[in-house]
């Protein structure tokens, strides 16, 4: 998985995704979140558009990172899930617990 | 389709990872025709899980070594894992999702829910796990 990180101010950072987020890539990305947040951007957008698979492992990863953005004042969401994504979010109940936005740039627009 | 589509991959983990997993079921993917994506995405899911519970869980420290098989008939969608892991007293009675702010704990329920059948035994010192889909096309 390739990982990018584009910041943008009001304290949020885009994390831009390309790959599958399973078991090998789910570290990686608490990590990434985590930094971020360090870093003064506790509103942090995930953008799903390159990511054609995701287990339970990413899962827990977007569900870590909305905690440690939570208990910095912010937000994670997430952006432009794919079918296989969306199905995962589906299936384990947590499409209530993270908003699907159309893009990244839109995801904190209106605050 | 005539016979039965079948692939095989045996994984030593480390260094393997489910990545190798992945790999296999593109060229499964390339092989079949006609499956549809809700059973190729809800397939993968579910085999991904599995093979991600067995590298991840099952590793006494000297790694984790897997052969799998997967078989695509005309009605249905097989995978069969063995592995050298522990064998421990696994309890497939039919899971519930974990409370909403759970970073782990969703593999098995999510596996029930992807697929009509999941299977676990022993054969000697290996652990036998099968799953089973039925094709909606």
């Amino acid at each position: 998985m390739e990982f990018s990180v584009t910041e943008r101010d009001g304290g949020v950072a885009i994390v831009h995704l390309t790959g599958r987020l399973n078991m090998v890539a789910a570290g990686r990305l608490r990590d990434l979140i985590s930094v971020s947040v360090a870093e003064g951007h506790p509103r942090v957008v995930v953008d799903l558009t390159n990511v054609d698979f995701m287990d339970s492992s990413g899962l827990g990863a977007l569900i870590s990172g909305l905690k440690t953005t939570r208990q910095a004042g912010g937000d994670l969401r997430i952006a432009a899930p794919t079918e296989q994504v969306q199905l995962v979010l589906q299936l384990t109940n947590m499409e209530r617990v993270f908003t699907a936005y159309g893009s990244a740039e839109t995801a904190f627009v209106n605050g | 389709m005539g016979e039965p589509a079948r692939h095989t991959l045996q994984l030593e983990s480390p260094p393997g990872d489910v990545n190798a997993v992945h790999d296999l079921l593109d060229c499964v993917w390339a092989d079949v025709t006609g499956l549809s994506m809700r059973d190729r995405v809800s397939f993968e899911t579910a085999l991904i899980e599995l093979a991600s519970n067995i590298i991840g869980h099952a590793d006494t420290g000297s790694g984790v070594t897997c052969t799998l098989t997967i078989e695509i008939t005309e009605d249905r969608m097989e995978a069969t894992l063995r592995d050298t892991g522990e064998c421990g007293n696994i309890d497939l009675r039919q899971r519930s999702m974990p409370d909403e702010l759970a970073e782990s704990g969703r593999g098995l329920a999510l596996i029930q829910a992807l697929v009509d059948d999941l299977d676990y035994s022993q054969e000697g010192n290996l652990n036998r796990w099968h799953i089973t889909r039925k094709r909606e096309s």
